[in-house]
């Protein structure tokens, strides 16, 4: 019996070796993992100016998707380290995962899309705009559209009435831009079905028939049309001339205690947003480093527009549409939300 | 105090005191994602009432449907694996294999072969409540009494009937245990198979909330959860009470308790 | 006249019946696509996965996300399954107790880990920690209700006999409790440790904390199909070799428990 308890013991032990053991390891070998937190967490510390003690730590959250290729573009070019920040990109999943560790502190800044902001401000959270993400095109090819499967009966916005339609999340940015298309055309957004499916099975949804139309971005655009869907509608172009689709932010209580890293941060994205632009190539060869997306499909998908400039008025359009698809009840402040 | 009075206070004693620490503890918050309980309470009414119809009861027929396919399933296919051991060495290693893998990446193979609609949902529900009533089953199968094998093979007891009286009765407590413990895996996986492919439904509508930051309606869901958790349990003990009560009256005797 | 009894497979031949039902499987989703059934685009014939699966275990990425997927789950399991032998100890052994906790354990396990993903979050971000939260609370449940179940069936009349010889608590807890309670909460561990894998996976795969969920997520989002299989295999496999290991360990804990049974059959 005794012999039983010790091999017991034994078993347990090597479970908390084998765990604690990594863990001494685990705080140093960040290799991607883990954010280092911002010497600057605390509201109302000084920071030093650049050069001062060292570059400032900086985490920034985002999903690693097509739209941040600027964030990793300036980081590989240096633009950060010039402002004397030290970045950390950490990927998420999304604004519900992101929000919360802004708000806890976790991350300093996080990536994530218009409407989402505009929910978290409804709902009392201090959030604020510091950059541009990044732009629809405004006109046709998009970096997102409204497809259907090949041979599809479906002609027009309007024969959307009754169908089934995919997006990725319903009350958010896919259904809101949907639903204007779907007016703008004179159709009746009520009258769509509408289904939540992830993007990555978007493709397999178009190509198996299973819905009667999709509203996919890249790089699952450029793969759903390489396997014979087409393109019904560019519905970010339908909702606003140059929609920004995504921004950067921070909480209000970091920049008012951190004024001058936000304001560095923001020179150094703004650059990469101006460099992404201009040097689309380059902008695709990054894709390949945080994404696992096929080089042949990274060379053909149609990117977003990136520019420093933040388009106040397609917000304002996002915020009434809110309205209008009654994802809050009254229209949020977009004043406080960007300053 | 009655009897039944004294059971309740029993049942509720603990529940009740933890409520109540939680709303002592979290009426002064201001956390965002940690709101008071008092107002997680007064959104539930509210919440709920208007979403009865078209997301609890839908997701709950859905989860009881989910769950009765995994019970039966489980136990037709447990017993055949239990009472042949070559079968089950055959069959163990790629049924370990595809246990492991979680649910939210299963998702996408069902959605492959299975398509969108309720179908979809409720294999994930069966892939993840088979598991407790498979392997439970398969162990009360193994473990039938050899003394009521051998009395059942001397009296001639074979096929339907020593199916019945035999195997079934002998594993019928390991399998009830299992259906235990994959009720509450039905639920979780409910509101797993609601985060894809769909619009409706009490889970679709707690992670709607979530990504909406619509947080204290999302504690609420959370809330119900339980409540739904919590009757299903007890509407199972009713049930186990039926269903093994000459188990129950058994081990009594044995234990010198009765 | 008597049927002899049948004789038990040899471990060779049961591992071998094992490969066979393996093939097997891997055998009909190398059909599935193959013939049409679902397009390959969507679903890859099982010998690209594989592939898939070999190009990911060149690089070193993929190492390092299993180490951290195994170091996530091992410390969420170890802590869980900690907490689940001290409390189950605790409520199994004190009657009231196990009827006054018996509601709110049942009010408390049928909520989702994943429910409390912004929670964790919210604490702890893309961190081991968020991992550990999921993988506790979930991996705690099996490991609990075993441990109690097992704590409650012990044989009375031992029961009054380490009584009556005036056992002390700790050594009623080691000689007469733990023993009996011992197949009960090996199967709990083997259960634990199984739902402890799953939702490290899920919570690195929702979340984002480093591991082989994360890299699943990172594939999807990249429409790699071919390397999210790949990856999800992996993940199988992973836990197949957790529950063989931990069926080992079983089989030779109770090595003694149940020869103790066959004796007394006899």
């Amino acid at each position: 019996m005794r012999r039983h308890a010790l091999s017991w013991m034994c078993a347990l032990g090597a479970l908390f070796a084998l765990g604690c053991g990594r863990s001494n390891s685990g705080a140093g070998s960040g290799a991607g993992s883990g954010g280092s937190a911002s010497e600057t967490k605390a509201p109302g510390s000084a920071e030093p100016a650049g050069g001062g003690a060292g570059a400032t730590k900086l985490t920034v959250a985002a999903i690693a998707i097509v739209d941040v290729a600027p964030l990793y573009l300036a980081k590989a070019k240096g633009f950060f380290t010039e402002q004397n920040l030290d970045l950390t990109i950490q990927n998420t999943q999304g604004g519900a995962e992101s929000v919360p560790g802004v708000i806890s502190g976790q991350y300093q800044i996080a990536f994530a899309n218009v409407i989402s902001l505009l929910l978290a401000h409804a709902k009392g959270l201090p959030l604020q705009v510091i950059a541009a993400g990044n732009f629809s095109t405004g006109k046709a090819e998009d970096f997102g559209g409204i497809l259907v499967p090949a041979g599809s009966p479906v002609k027009t916005l309007k024969d959307l009435e009754g169908k089934t339609v995919a997006v990725n999340q319903v009350n958010n940015i896919g259904g809101v831009t949907v639903r204007a298309a779907m007016r703008k055309a004179g159709g009746d957004p009520d009258k769509i079905h509408f289904i939540e499916v992830r993007f990555p099975e978007m493709p397999a949804a178009l190509g198996q028939n299973r819905v009667d139309a999709a509203w996919v971005v890249e790089p699952f655009l450029t793969v759903a049309r390489n396997q014979g869907a087409t393109v019904l509608d560019w519905n970010f172009a339908d909702t606003a001339p140059s929609l920004m689709i995504a921004a950067y932010f921070t909480t209000r209580d970091y920049v008012k205690a951190n004024p001058d890293v936000v304001k560095r941060f923001t020179a150094a994205i703004n650059k990469g947003l101006s460099y992404a632009s201009e040097h689309p190539d380059e902008a695709r060869a990054i894709l390949l480093t945080y994404t696992k997306i096929d080089p042949a499909i990274a060379g053909k998908l149609n990117l977003p527009v990136w520019t420093p400039q933040i388009n106040r008025a397609s917000i304002d359009v996002l915020a009434d549409l809110m309205v209008q698809d009654k994802l809050v009840s009254e229209k949020p402040n977009v004043d406080a939300l960007l300053q | 105090m009655t009897a039944v009075a004294r059971r309740l206070v029993r049942v509720l004693a603990l529940p009740a005191a933890l409520f109540a620490l939680w709303w002592i503890a979290s009426a002064g918050s201001t956390s965002f994602y940690l709101p008071p309980l008092p107002r997680i309470l007064a959104v539930f009414g509210p919440t709920w009432s208007a979403r009865l119809t078209s997301d609890v009861l839908p997701s709950t027929a859905r989860l009881l449907l989910g769950y009765a396919g995994a019970v039966v399933l489980g136990v037709g296919l447990g017993v055949p694996l239990g009472a042949r051991p070559r079968l089950r060495a055959v069959v163990e290693p790629t049924l370990e294999l595809v246990r492991a893998i979680p649910p939210p990446a299963l998702v996408p193979v069902f959605m492959l072969l299975f398509g969108i609609g309720t179908p979809m949902k409720l294999l994930v529900i069966v892939s993840g409540a088979i598991w407790p009533v498979l392997l439970n089953t398969i162990d009360g199968v193994r473990a039938v009494d050899e003394v009521l094998a051998d009395t059942c093979r001397c009296y001639g007891i074979t096929g339907a009937r020593r199916l019945r009286v035999l195997v079934l009765r002998g594993a019928s407590p390991q399998i009830v245990t299992g259906m235990r413990q994959a009720l509450s895996i039905a639920i979780i996986l409910m509101v797993i198979s609601e985060m894809f492919a769909s619009s409706s439904g009490l889970g679709y509508a707690i992670v709607d909330f979530q990504r909406g930051f619509s947080i204290p309606e999302m504690w609420s869901g959370i809330l119900l959860l339980g409540v739904l958790g919590f009757a299903l349990s007890l509407v199972f003990r009713v049930f186990e009470a039926r269903a093994l009560g000459w188990y129950h009256g058994l081990r009594r005797t044995r234990r010198g308790d009765a | 006249m008597s049927r002899p009894a049948p004789r038990r497979a040899s471990p060779a031949s049961r591992a071998g019946l094992g490969a066979l039902g393996l093939v097997g499987a891997a055998a009909v989703f190398e059909l599935i696509p193959r013939i049409g059934l679902v397009s390959p685009r969507y679903l890859p014939p099982t010998t690209a996965m594989l592939a898939a699966l070999g190009r990911e275990a060149t690089g070193a990425a993929f190492w390092r996300a299993l180490l951290d997927t195994i170091h996530g789950w091992a410390l969420g399991l170890a802590i869980a399954v900690a907490l689940g032998l001290v409390l189950g100890v605790a409520i199994g052994s004190v009657r009231g107790l196990r009827v006054a906790t018996a509601s709110t354990i049942e009010f408390l396990r049928p909520i989702p880990s994943v429910a409390l993903i912004p929670v964790a979050v919210l604490l702890y971000g893309a961190q081991l920690r968020s991992t550990l939260l999921l993988v506790v609370y979930a991996s705690f449940w099996p490991i609990l209700l075993q441990v109690i179940q097992g704590v409650g069936d012990v044989d009375p009349v031992a029961r009054d006999t380490a009584l009556a010889y005036r056992f002390t608590p700790w050594a009623t807890i080691r000689y007469l409790v733990l023993p009996t309670a011992l197949s009960y909460i090996l199967t709990g561990l083997r259960l634990s440790a199984a739902v402890a894998l799953i939702l490290a996976i899920t919570a690195e795969l929702m979340i984002g904390t480093p591991g082989l969920g994360k890299e699943i997520g990172v594939a999807m989002a990249s429409s790699a199909v071919p390397a999210m299989y790949a990856l999800i295999l992996a993940v199988g496999l992973i836990g197949v070799a957790v529950n063989v290991g931990f069926r080992a360990l079983e089989r030779r804990m109770l090595a003694w428990h149940t020869s103790v049974r066959l004796e007394a059959a006899r």
